[in-house]
């Protein structure tokens, strides 16, 4: 249990700035993806183990509480896929990017990114859970 | 002052050195796969239009079968080393790495399989 309580003071005490902040926020995008996708596997799985399930998760699915967790989910999707990206190139094609000065504008760069794939996906979700569940817009 | 140059041998691959590899690869062949998915799924269709209608007429294309199961196979072994990682950070002991591994070997398998025989056995008559 030490062990539990020294990480997470490490990753929550350590001031690395840029670089601290997009490895914590990989872990947690990362962390939720997997964990969605393992519910999501599963309840795919019921349109052969269960077809009357699967209909029973497709209404939750599109609830209102799911849906902001959607919109939460296509953001981690999409920062994890950004970041990730950075990582691999500078892992693979650029070590010499490996400096603090890079880790930083590439770091808001990322964000950058993600909140402009992100906010137009986030628009059309919005858009589709107020025109179903709330009838709005002619729905 | 003359410039120091030392070299040293690059180490033998192994299986950590092997999922470092994998974790990159995997994630630049997961940009097209997932976006994609999301892109179509969540953004173009969205979920009030899905059901086991949705899913029948999509899987009688061989072609969204085998883009399924890749996402299946490279999705989630990204997922489950990258819990792997996350754990190995809280967890030090050989023995309580031995558990994780095996704990997470065994629900890699159980889920891939799950989602395996979905894909091949297709969508079943609602009673």
């Amino acid at each position: 249990m030490s062990s539990l309580k020294t990480t997470l003071s490490g990753y929550a005490g350590y001031r690395g700035r840029e670089g601290h902040y997009s490895f914590l926020l990989h872990r947690i995008t990362g962390l939720g993806t997997a964990l969605f996708l393992t519910i999501h596997i599963i309840d795919t799985s019921w349109v052969y183990f269960a077809p009357n399930a699967y209909q029973f998760a497709i209404d939750l699915y599109r609830s209102t509480l799911f849906g902001i967790g959607e919109i939460f989910l296509v953001f981690s999707v999409l920062f994890h896929g950004v970041n990730g990206l950075r990582i691999a190139f500078f892992d693979l094609i650029a070590p010499k990017f490996w400096q603090i000065k890079k880790t930083r504008s590439s770091t808001r760069w990322t964000l950058a990114v993600t909140l402009v794939l992100w906010i137009p996906a986030a628009g059309i979700m919005i858009y589709n859970i107020l025109h179903h569940n709330f009838g709005m817009f002619g729905g | 002052m003359s410039e120091v140059i030392r070299t040293v041998a690059k180490p033998p691959e192994n299986f950590e050195s092997k999922a470092w590899k994998f974790m990159r690869y995997s994630g630049f062949l997961l940009i097209p796969l997932v976006w994609g998915h999301v892109l179509l799924q969540d953004i173009i269709v969205g979920v009030h239009q899905i059901d086991l209608d949705y899913v029948a007429m999509r899987w009688a294309s061989i072609g969204w079968r085998i883009y399924d199961t890749a996402l299946l196979a490279f999705a989630f072994a990204h997922g489950v080393n990258g819990i792997r990682q996350v754990g190995e950070d809280f967890i030090h002991s050989p023995r309580g790495r031995r558990i994780l591994n095996w704990a997470l070997i065994i629900f890699w398998v159980t889920i891939t399989a799950i989602g395996g025989i979905a894909l091949i056995g297709g969508v079943a008559k609602p009673s």
